[in-house]
């Protein structure tokens, strides 16, 4: 083998491929905030909500757990417009990631919620609560807990799947590893670099989850 | 054996004359095929309309076809050398094939390893968008959202007109750019004359017409260097098809845009 790996050219434009990278973490970061929210909600009405709202939810979490993410893309980027809802690149990119993510991670706390004692919820209706108020004030804090490992390799998933949306012009990290393989033509020193910076990214957000676990289900168990 | 002066002097006289006829047999290069009653012309078939496969399997498109009039013209059977882009001059360094005729832009560049004939035909790049835009020049392009194609020609040279405030933004197919065109997620994209035409004809409710030409490559035929005689007989040909309009007929047919004027070599 003989190639020669050139980097300088790569270096050079090393600005415009962090800027692509921390596109990426804010696009994944945005999409994990509202995804959870989106999760911890459904997961509630698929477990507690009245029949009709269940079968809804578990429409929308089958449904985007068995099409391929490109296509929900494509049908929010390019087929909403046709009614009338348009959003920009990026925009589309984090409602899509939003949607598919909270699909996934559903299915992920409506496992933790199930895995909590009868006998909590039973002590929240002794005491006179409500539904919602057992679940949020009994239920959630215990079964994020033993989901949250799941919920974080579920946000890498999110994290590397947003490579993704360069189909649609988003100008993340991929993105711009594109454009560069295709004006300076060394597809494996961009590609190498980019590869690189994902690893990063996605081991120091691993770092950020195994503290924010720490913080929250640890030492706050102890105060 | 002794070794003189005469003899160094015969030796290289011998080398002398064997330079020279090779030479000569290069300048008859027309005569060869006119002889041989058979040309070989490059076929690159990975670039429609200009060279594609028909459903036989057969190469066909505009240069193709201007390959078949040109051996018709000349009078002698036409052998097609099947290239990938990239082989196309190779093909004629390593006479593998007497004429090129495989889209090659007319490049200055390219002008060191090959000679051009006149131009025979064109790519434009252009700027396209439904009716409503209001583009009329590159100066317009100013806070419009354009689309366009990663690694295309395009992509090369729409940015250096395009004033600052215009927001170019990349795909990485024709197919994700042209349908965000017709989504409305761009106001207007660049490309290829016979593509936005094509996108036009295909989408009529959606009004869209070449707004303006960014930059027109021309296409030559190529002759290895120093072939006079071949290159004087293509030139005479693209200038004969030039006026009596077949060329214009064979673009029009394969590409479904008119084909711009050629200037002259």
């Amino acid at each position: 083998m003989t190639y020669v790996f050139q980097f300088g050219i790569v270096f050079d434009q090393l600005p415009l491929l962090l800027e692509g990278a921390l596109l990426t973490i804010r696009l994944a970061a945005t999409a994990m905030v509202f995804g959870l929210a989106v999760a911890v909600m459904c997961a509630y009405l698929r477990t507690s909500g009245p029949k009709p709202v269940r079968v809804l939810v578990a429409a929308y979490v089958e449904g985007i757990r068995n099409t391929p993410f490109l296509v929900q893309l494509y049908i929010i980027y390019f087929s909403l417009p046709a009614l009338g809802i348009r959003f920009e690149a990026n925009q589309a990119a984090v409602v899509a990631m939003v949607v598919s993510f909270g699909a996934y991670a559903t299915e992920i706390v409506r496992a933790g919620v199930q895995s909590v004692p009868v006998g909590q919820v039973e002590v929240g209706l002794a005491l006179g609560l409500k539904r919602f108020q057992i679940y949020r004030l009994i239920v959630l804090f215990p079964a994020l807990k033993v989901v949250f490992p799941a919920l974080a390799s579920q946000f890498i998933l999110l994290l590397l799947g947003s490579s993704v949306v360069s189909a649609i012009s988003a100008n993340e990290l991929t993105a711009v590893a594109n454009s560069l393989q295709s004006t300076t033509f060394r597809a494996f020193e961009v590609y190498i670099v980019a590869t690189v910076m994902y690893l990063t990214i996605a081991v120091a957000f691993r770092g950020f989850f195994a503290a924010l676990y720490w913080i929250v289900f640890v030492r706050g168990r102890e105060r | 054996m002794q070794v003189t002066v005469r003899h160094l002097a015969a030796a290289c006289a011998a080398l002398f004359a064997v330079a020279i006829g090779s030479q000569a047999a290069d300048a008859q290069a027309l005569d060869r095929i006119l002889k041989d009653k058979k040309i070989r012309i490059t076929a690159e078939v990975t670039s429609p309309p200009f060279g594609i496969l028909d459903k036989d399997n057969k190469p066909t498109g505009s240069e193709v076809e201007t390959a078949r009039q040109l051996a018709k013209d000349l009078g002698v059977e036409l052998e097609l050398v099947q290239v990938t882009g990239p082989q196309r001059i190779p093909a004629l360094l390593s006479d593998r094939a007497d004429l090129a005729i495989s889209s090659l832009s007319i490049t200055t560049d390219r002008a060191k390893t090959v000679w051009f004939s006149s131009p025979h035909g064109a790519l434009s790049i252009v700027i396209g968008g439904g009716k409503n835009v209001n583009i009329k020049s590159a100066a317009d392009l100013a806070g419009k959202k354009i689309g366009m194609t990663r690694a295309t020609l395009e992509e090369q040279v729409v940015p250096k007109v395009a004033p600052p405030g215009t927001n170019i933004v990349f795909f990485d197919e024709h197919s994700a750019t042209q349908q965000a065109l017709l989504s409305g997620q761009v106001d207007a994209i660049g490309g290829a004359a016979f593509l936005l035409n094509e996108l036009g004809k295909r989408n009529p409710d959606k009004g869209i017409e070449t707004k303006f030409t960014v930059v027109t490559a021309f296409y030559g035929i190529a002759v290895k260097p120093g072939n006079f005689d071949l290159l004087q007989w293509v030139n005479t040909w693209v200038f004969v098809n030039k006026q009596n309009g077949v060329l214009a007929k064979i673009y029009k047919e394969h590409t479904g845009v008119d084909l711009v004027d050629l200037p002259n070599l």
